[in-house]
């Protein structure tokens, strides 16, 4: 028999206990303006807003209370709105996200492999070395010629599977740099 | 989630083209910013008119904005610019402004911009909100008052207050927002955000 033991920090508020789902958003807004919400749940608090007018002008409402009671002038009727309005004759905002640059490993691996295979090849015939290599690598290879197709199409998945289709594939990929 | 962290996020909803995001940091900063300028400017028309322009200006730079300084300090320093340049255009000068508040590169001294230079018609206005949310605050139940002015005038986190009023933070939480309900309820008449004025 398992036994949920309580804690403070895991106790439900008064209000979670009896909330409807509107009173819940507007208490994680509350929340939200006091930085009080995990990431995750300030998130989910933020694209509600984008949908939300209501919920929009009741946080106003809770910083404007706040800033009352901290002296500031609350009296700018309709400031927001009118900066909204003229925003709106503004482009749309789109800068790109920055990314962290992806890596990307099947193409090392891929040119690691050949450069393994060539110099396997090359050893072998060290006499030959600049007519056989590729020759050898298409004949050592030929089971996997039916499934090139399919391997050429999913390359980012086939990352040791060398066939001759995907080297050239891959000598095609080695061309773009990052 | 810090204030700080909160403001990056709002930034970067709006980089991904999300305007309302914006809305919530202009409402957010509007006051403050306004009081900062009423600094520089008397006109509350000029200060309003000047915000707006910087928060536009803002809005125009923000794929610029890294996030090396807090967004308000960024805005803040906006927002000063274009008091500037608004009075150099009008051969006016800084009128009664510690330079030293105006000048610093960073987030302004809050003791250096603390009084206010308030027209009759603001101040009159500022008074009856002021008012209106003394007395709200004061019909709020003791617990309710003692959370929202921990938290609004001390500045205190839930943790603290949850200490400091040796109760649960999800209590806390929920008592910050009965008393940010209640005290709105009295004061939307006043604040012009009755439904049908809500942006």
């Amino acid at each position: 028999m398992k036994i949920h033991v309580m804690t403070e920090s895991t106790m439900p508020s008064q209000s979670e206990q009896q909330n409807s789902p509107a009173e819940s958003r507007h208490e994680n807004l509350s929340a939200l303006i006091d930085g009080e919400l995990s990431d995750g749940m300030a998130r989910i608090a933020i694209t509600q807003l984008g949908h939300s007018p209501g919920d929009l002008a009741r946080l106003g409402e809770y910083l404007a209370i706040g800033d009352a009671m901290r002296g500031l002038n609350t009296r700018h009727d309709g400031f927001s709105a009118r900066v909204m309005a003229e925003l709106e004759n503004e482009p749309v905002v789109l800068a790109p996200v920055q990314k962290k640059r992806e890596s990307r490993p099947t193409l090392w691996l891929a040119a690691a492999t050949a450069a393994a295979i060539t110099w396997v090849v090359w050893q072998s015939n060290p006499r030959d070395d600049l007519a056989v290599p590729l020759a050898s690598v298409q004949q050592t290879a030929p089971q996997f010629d039916e499934a090139s197709p399919y391997l050429a199409a999913h390359q980012d998945f086939a990352q040791a599977v060398i066939s001759t289709q995907e080297m050239r594939f891959t000598k095609a990929s080695l061309e773009i740099r990052p | 989630m810090s204030d700080r962290d909160l403001d990056l996020q709002l930034v970067e909803r709006v980089r991904q083209g999300d305007q309302r995001a914006f809305g919530i940091l202009v409402e957010k900063y509007q006051r403050k910013l306004m009081r900062l300028l009423s600094r520089m400017v008397r006109d509350q028309h000029e200060v309003e008119d000047i915000a707006q322009e910087a928060f536009i200006k803002a809005y125009r730079a923000l794929p610029q904005f890294r996030g090396d300084a807090a967004f308000y300090t960024w805005l803040y320093r906006i927002a000063v610019n274009t008091a500037k340049n608004y009075l150099s255009s009008r051969n006016r000068s800084m009128p009664t402004v510690s330079d030293q508040a105006m000048n610093d590169e960073d987030e302004p001294d809050e003791r250096l911009v603390a009084q206010d230079i308030a027209t009759p018609e603001t101040e009159l206005l500022s008074k009856q909100v002021a008012i209106a949310v003394n007395q709200a605050v004061d019909a709020l139940p003791e617990e309710l008052r003692q959370a929202i002015t921990l938290r609004e005038i001390e500045g205190m986190s839930y943790e603290e207050i949850a200490e400091t009023m040796a109760c649960p933070i999800g209590t806390v939480r929920s008592r910050i927002f009965r008393a940010r309900e209640a005290i709105a309820t009295k004061l939307r008449p006043i604040l012009g955000t009755a439904d049908d004025k809500r942006w």
